[in-house]
């Protein structure tokens, strides 16, 4: 298996691999929304005149880092997912993406991982809401080796972006193989019988299932698409080409995610490969005890995971 | 119509007389490109004729309509990005576009939009949701003043738009930061779309506003109240935008009336996006005319 323990988390990650990139270069800004990590730490200690706080004011957060953006700096804001989303929305459609500044929201608690802190914390609709954006580049990497990659990849693109973080605990993919973070997409397990389209978490979800159902004689390959605007459709459908059947694994409510944007994109390409969508109904979610008893409650975990697949290929 | 650009600022009768000519002139010319297009805020486009006639005539505002993208120019920030009808004719008599571009206000290929939009030179960032400018505003002194520039941030905003919560964020990261930097403009014509701010005396009447001088200077502004459509007043709040000696924002709230200079729309309900027809259009024509009283 490629998991190994918890290492960094893959904001803080990023974080580190951030941290010379805004040193070596001074037109480098962080605006937080009082929202700290152990990494951001460093920032404020070494970097202080490139960084600021703003206090719990994400819409100020935003306006200003596209004031600054305007006046030629490229800006990170931090704040968590659901807040620098669909707080300061507006913000981010007019201000950042209508004007198609180089600010970098960074959200972390992605999905469910704020999980017993209620449909307050919980970003399950960021995917949706965001890629309706015009100019806007997302990411939603499944691991810290793909978040500490993202720190240069970031600084580098010019567009508005979003990156969706989860919390801290997710064991590495990455540590020992070459990616080409770039492609926006990894084949993360090549497989002949199915490919699961996931993003996130549930990426470590999909190879999860990805083995249970070799067991019943499954081949099923994992495809990590950790950018998920835009999508880099034609690697995608190169995965996918020999592929009978596709799945995508969201941690977030169906209207308008992951499944719906592949979704999109067969009926654009006129694809007519079989294609079950598995993510989140469209609730909100007051369940406590977890993210995994969230997950069961819902369908994903790897037990109902397995399940549905199965179910769906009438085995 | 004069294409150049005129520095008086000697305070001299002449002087003034001259601008309320422009005055006069950007809200005639305001009127008939709302006539023509059958849309445009009018109202909101008088309630702010002589303070942007200052800042763009009466040498307050450094720019070149030649460049309007200098790097050293005073940044201004249309907030109430509806007022953008009232600040095209300037842009254009400046020189920032041509005149004629005017004749087109909203049709097919051109640029100047109902609200201001980005891009149009002259216009610094998109506006026309309310609560956006001073945000930016915020980041844009930011930067001024980290990299010690001499050139100024002025937002040009509604009293009716200080009801979005955004601005007072801004608001109290401005007075925390104590930009220098940073002159704010309070169109206060006392109206919004529907309600007055103030009155309250109708269904659509907003909670007041008052005492916004006050306000500010509890989120740690400079404030000065002046009588918005005096160009005395004007000049005399702006005299030492330059020097200030206080390290705090400023903020200028400027007592306005809604379609000042037409006695068909001034001060009165429902004209927030109406343009005048019929008898009150032949009225606010004959009063706009040179010559009429002021």
């Amino acid at each position: 298996m490629t998991t190994t323990k918890p290492v960094l988390g893959m904001r803080d990650a990023f974080f580190e691999a951030l941290h010379p990139i805004v040193r070596a270069d001074q037109n480098v800004i962080i605006i937080s929304a009082d929202n700290g990590a152990p990494m951001l730490d460093t920032f404020w200690q070494t970097l202080p005149d490139q960084c600021f706080s703003v206090g719990i004011a994400e819409q100020q957060m935003i306006g200003m880092a596209c004031g600054m953006a305007f006046e030629g700096k490229k800006v990170y804001t931090y704040a968590i997912a659901p807040f620098i989303t669909l707080r300061c929305y507006e913000q981010n459609k007019l201000d950042m993406c209508a004007m198609n500044l180089p600010v970098v929201n960074l959200g972390v608690g992605a999905g469910y991982a704020y999980d017993i802190m209620g449909p307050t914390h919980h970003t399950a609709e960021d995917i949706a809401v965001m890629r309706a954006l015009p100019n806007l580049v997302m990411f939603s990497p499944a691991d810290g080796v793909t978040a500490a990659a993202l720190a240069r990849i970031s600084y580098e693109c010019r567009s508005p972006q979003y990156i969706r973080f989860d919390r801290a605990g997710i064991p590495n993919l990455y540590h020992d193989r070459e990616v080409e973070f770039t492609d926006g997409l990894a084949l993360t397990r090549p497989g002949r019988n199915m490919c699961i389209i996931a993003t996130g978490i549930m990426v470590h979800q999909a190879l999860k299932a990805s083995e249970r159902l070799a067991r019943e004689g499954l081949d099923v390959g994992v495809v990590d698409l950790f950018r998920l605007k835009p999508v880099n459709e034609d690697l995608l459908l190169q995965h996918l080409a020999d592929v009978p059947r596709v799945v995508t694994l969201e941690e977030h409510r169906l209207p308008g995610g992951l499944g719906s944007m592949i979704a999109e994109i067969f009926v654009d390409r006129g694809l007519s490969t079989p294609l079950l969508r598995l993510g989140l109904p469209d609730v909100f979610v007051f369940d406590l005890g977890g993210r995994e008893a969230i997950w069961e409650n819902y369908g994903l975990d790897v037990e109902t995971i397995v399940q549905r697949i199965t179910r769906w290929t009438g085995r | 119509m004069q294409a150049s650009v005129e520095r008086l600022h000697d305070g001299t009768q002449e002087a003034y007389r001259h601008l309320a000519a422009k005055a006069r002139w950007v809200r005639q010319t305001v009127l008939e490109m709302a006539v023509k297009a059958g849309s445009g805020h009018v109202s909101t486009a008088f309630s702010q004729t002589e303070l942007l006639v200052a800042l763009y005539y009466g040498g307050i505002l450094r720019y070149d309509p030649q460049n309007p993208k200098w790097a050293g120019r005073d940044r201004f920030i249309l907030s109430k990005g509806q007022g953008g009808i009232g600040l095209y004719p300037i842009l254009a008599d400046v020189g920032c576009f041509p005149l004629a571009d005017l004749d087109n206000f909203t049709g097919r290929g051109s640029i100047l939009g109902v609200h201001a939009e980005w891009g149009i030179p002259g216009v610094e960032i998109l506006t026309g949701s309310l609560g956006h400018g001073l945000p930016m505003a915020t980041g844009i002194a930011q930067v001024g003043l980290m990299e010690k520039k001499d050139w100024l941030v002025f937002c040009l905003l509604g009293d009716a738009e200080l009801y979005e919560g955004s601005n007072w964020e801004a608001a109290f990261f401005a007075g925390h930061k104590g930009y220098p930097n940073l002159i704010c403009i309070v169109d206060r014509n006392g109206q919004g779309t529907l309600g007055y701010t103030d009155r309250v005396a109708g269904p659509n009447d907003g909670p007041r506003l008052e005492p916004l001088d006050q306000k500010f200077a509890a989120f740690g502004f400079e404030t000065r109240v002046i009588d918005g459509h005096s160009f005395a007043e004007i000049f005399e709040a702006f005299a030492d935008v330059r020097h200030r000696t206080t390290r705090k924002p400023l903020v200028v709230i400027a007592n306005t009336k809604k379609g000042k200079g037409a006695s068909a729309i001034e001060d009165r309900r429902l004209w927030h996006y109406r343009v005048p027809s019929g008898e009150d259009l032949e009225r606010t024509r004959a009063e706009l005319r040179p010559g009429s009283p002021a």
